[in-house]
């Protein structure tokens, strides 16, 4: 129940409310029902009419004024030529929406439509729905013949627009924003939470925009498999034309990059054998990802800015333009401010493609997921292979225990997980994979990264030289450095002094009841004349 | 302050016009909730409003909840004022209704009054005029109350377009009516058509003469009116008392059929030979708590009549009401 005055706007009816004798109120006349029900009281009515019918719209008002005493009658002038154009009574009746002055603090507002030409009904569902006219819709019917509910005045129904505001269709979009949500998580039910939310925030702007879209995050994070992701979200919502057509910019340098992009006519430079339309071409009316977009070379950058603004390109050795409506989905690992201001990457290419940019976390930092997507990976590979192949419990409860520790450096992220996954499924013997499986995998991984780990070192070393300075480092022993290098890196990523406690320590700190990791990286610092919040603070 | 439940009885707007009468002859402020509770849409509508607001009008009300769908009116009556007053009611309502609840009001007040009610004069499932003037009226001025009801201009549903005047002067001596014989002196029917072919009043008449006797005295008046309208009336003069039975006409039945109904509902009273029929007997009751008491034969009381009982015993827990039945005959009796 609303204190606000209720508003009726309504098209005098020229053949529904017509009758000037007094068998005129035998017949139902829809303009008139408006004001014969009981439990609808209406304060205010705006009668549009035609000049014609203004003997039609003053008798109809004073009808109104005898069946109801408490409403205040308008007659409103509205002229189009052809009621049947919708030019015509869009004009006019977009006119009146924007002369009339709504005062939604008061009033609700209601649109009669069930007077006026089939025309004139779309023209005012039209200005509901855009909310030009902000109001709900009102529809009048004749009475029923029969039936408990009759009604002599026949009967009314509000409409309103706003489709949320049903709860069953609510439940419904929101049913299909989960279907969504999950489909953009390839049904893993993920538990990282800042990556739920991530998640929700793609589907919103996947659905509601064409601008370019910026993923950012380590390799194998997941960046490709998003972007394809929210390309069969968009084609699921019939919103793409086109296909899908990724290219990795770090594959390709020179001629072969820019023609590989923007194609090239036969013979623009040594082996174009032949007329090559490009992937950008490719992409029309479809979604175009380049991976690792910062590897892209200044001329490229430099074209690709030019398709985002003006959807044309040259293909190399043409001088006819050519034009594509893509969508751009970029990735990237490395950050691209920092690449602007070395001058590697064009700063105004920067700012029309960083209007949706979102940052894909590592595995590392969404170790709830870990589990959840060790079930999609195996079922993954049991649906290309045809074979089923499941852990035993010992050996699931110890691949997951060493996913989880620190020791597990999960470089590649998510795609050092597929691939463990893959080959502890192919090597499984009769699609059972066991504890001893499980041993030789985590050797694997462990070898992996150590392949990669004097990298580490001596970039920890760096970082350690940046802070503190040459001078600091090279007082302290080789046998110091090297440990305070990787506990201050560890400090560096770590949630809290706890937390890095609990990834240095993780084997001690089993065998002790009360285990005050804080305390202990705390005197560690002491040492070494540093603080954990000096660490954290530089960054 | 009283609290009504709405549902009780006949569970319609009867109980919270009767409530609000009460409240406003006793100066009891009152509460009402669920009302209409047993209507398929309960809560106000727009003739109850209408009549809340009339009330408001006398009596300098002070009111909570007086909106459209409102399950809960609190209604605080402030001091009774005679005067000129004018009140319009949508055609679905009837200015009958609105009369009838502020009448009581007005007859308490400390000066004459006025009230002019536009809207709809003849309308189904409420008193019609002739009602009012043929049975009701002249009961309450043998009360010793002085009311004069004029009609100025049919209003039939669903155009409305009608109007009436009341004239009320202050109900100072109070007499007690005693209605117990029936001593019948005549049938007369009644006929009225408004942009309708008089024609349908005619078979009307013939209709109820066939099945009442071809003796009775019978008139047809073709009205002016905003739209179409029949109404058709039978009244049983007795000596001192009349019981008034009317119907409408309606698209698609047959004069023969609107008249057959409504002889069979004279006949049935005839049949108890008690002189104040259903509706009479429920609209006596408030005036007899409010003047020096009524004792009256009726048939079996209706389910208003009960609610009405009830209601008023909420706001006037002394009142002395008497029921007694000898098979359909019911004995009444109410004194204040």
């Amino acid at each position: 129940m609303s204190s606000k005055q209720l508003v009726v706007i309504g098209l005098l009816g020229s053949t529904l409310d017509s009758g000037s004798k007094p068998s005129r109120w035998q017949k139902w006349r829809p303009t008139v029902s408006l004001f014969q029900h009981e439990d609808l009281l209406i304060d205010t009515f705006e009668l549009l009419f035609q000049e014609k019918f203004s003997k039609l719209a003053h008798l109809v008002a004073e009808d109104i004024a005898s069946v109801s005493p408490e409403t205040t009658v308008n007659l409103r002038q509205v002229e189009f030529e052809d009621p049947w154009n919708l030019e015509n009574v869009y004009t006019a009746l977009h006119e009146f929406a924007g002369s009339y002055d709504f005062d939604l603090d008061r009033n609700d507002y209601l649109i009669h439509i069930t007077t006026g030409t089939h025309v004139a009904q779309i023209c005012e569902f039209l200005l509901t729905e855009s909310r030009r006219l902000p109001a709900r819709l009102i529809q009048t019917r004749p009475p029923q013949k029969r039936g408990a509910n009759r009604s002599e005045h026949g009967h009314y129904t509000i409409i309103d627009l706003d489709l949320s505001r049903y709860d069953e269709i609510a439940r419904r979009f929101e049913r299909e924003r989960q279907d969504d949500l999950s489909f953009l998580k390839s049904g893993i039910a993920t538990q990282n939470s800042a990556f739920n939310r991530l998640i929700e925030e793609i589907e919103k702007v996947s659905i509601l925009s064409r601008d370019p879209i910026l993923l950012m995050g380590p390799t194998g994070a997941g960046k490709t498999q998003l972007a394809k992701r929210i390309y069969d979200l968009k084609e699921r919502r019939h919103q793409v034309a086109g296909p899908f057509v990724e290219l990795n910019c770090a594959t390709l340098r020179g001629d072969q990059a820019m023609s590989a992009l923007f194609g090239h006519t036969k013979g623009a430079f040594t082996g174009a054998m032949k007329d090559r339309p490009g992937l950008m071409k490719a992409a029309n009316k479809g979604v175009l990802f380049l991976d690792e977009i910062g590897e892209l070379g200044a001329d490229e950058q430099a074209m690709l800015l030019r398709a985002l603004e003006t959807g044309r390109f040259l293909p190399m050795g043409s001088d006819r333009e050519q034009s594509s409506d893509f969508q751009l989905i970029a990735g990237t690992n490395r950050d691209l401010r920092e690449q602007v201001s070395s001058g590697e990457f064009r700063e105004d290419l920067l700012a029309r493609i960083n209007i949706w940019t979102f940052e894909l976390p590592g595995l590392r930092e969404r170790l709830e997921d870990i589990e959840p997507n060790l079930d999609f990976e195996l079922s993954r590979y049991s649906d290309r292979t045809g074979t089923r192949v499941t852990f035993n419990k010992e050996a699931r409860s110890r691949f997951v225990k060493f996913a989880l520790s620190d020791s597990a450096r999960w470089r590649g992220n998510f795609r050092d997980l597929g691939a463990a996954v893959t080959r502890l499924a192919t090597l499984a013997e009769r699609g059972r994979i066991v504890l001893e499986d499980v041993d030789r995998e985590i050797d694997r991984l462990l070898a992996t990264w150590r392949g990669l780990e004097d990298d580490t070192g001596s970039s920890n070393i760096a970082f350690l030289r940046a802070m503190k300075g040459d001078e600091y480092v090279e007082n302290l022993d080789r046998f110091d450095v090297v440990q305070l290098a990787e506990v201050v890196a560890v400090c560096r990523t770590a949630k809290s002094m706890s937390d890095a406690g609990r990834r240095l320590f993780a084997v001690s700190r089993e065998q002790k009841a009360n285990p005050n990791d804080a305390d202990r990286i705390r005197k560690y610092l002491l040492r070494f004349d540093l603080e954990f919040k000096e660490i954290q603070a530089f960054g | 302050m009283i609290t009504i439940d709405g549902t009780m009885g006949e569970g319609g707007g009867q109980i919270l016009r009767t409530s609000l009468s009460l409240s406003l002859i006793t100066g009891t402020p009152v509460k009402i909730k669920n009302i209409r509770g047993k209507r398929r849409k309960p809560g106000l509508m727009r003739q109850h409003l209408t009549c809340v607001r009339a009330c408001k009008l006398v009596s300098n009300a002070k009111v909570k909840g007086d909106e459209l769908g409102a399950s809960h009116l609190e209604f605080v009556p402030g001091e009774i004022a005679g005067g000129d007053y004018h009140v319009k009611i949508g055609s679905a309502g009837s200015t009958t209704l609105v009369l009838q609840t502020v009448l009581p009001a007005l007859l308490r007040a400390n000066s004459p009054s006025t009230i002019r009610i536009e809207g709809g004069t003849h309308n189904p499932l409420s008193p019609s005029v002739e009602f009012l003037r043929a049975s009701f009226l002249p009961q309450l001025n043998a009360m010793g109350a002085n009311v004069e009801l004029q009609l100025e201009r049919h209003g039939f549903n669903p155009a409305g377009g009608g109007a009436i005047v009341a004239t009320v002067q202050p109900w100072t001596s109070a007499k007690a009516l005693q209605r117990t014989e029936a001593k019948m002196n005549g049938i007369r029917a009644h006929a009225i058509v408004s942009s309708l072919p008089r024609d349908i009043a005619v078979r009307e008449i013939d209709s109820l003469k066939e099945r009442l006797g071809q003796d009775i005295e019978s008139t047809i008046d073709v009205v002016d009116s905003d739209g179409p309208g029949n109404y058709l009336a039978v009244t049983v003069e007795y000596d001192s008392i009349s019981a008034h039975f009317s119907t409408f006409g309606e698209k698609g039945v047959s004069a023969g059929a609107i008249a057959r109904g409504l002889s069979d509902r004279v006949r049935r009273h005839l049949k108890l030979e008690v002189p104040v029929e259903e509706y009479l007997a429920d609209q006596l009751m408030l005036p007899a708590a409010l003047g020096a008491g009524v004792r009256y034969k009726t048939g079996e009381l209706s389910m208003h009549s009960q609610t009405q009982l009830q209601t008023m015993a909420l706001f006037m827990p002394d009142l002395n009401v008497e029921l007694d039945t000898h098979g359909a005959v019911t004995d009444v009796s109410i004194q204040p």
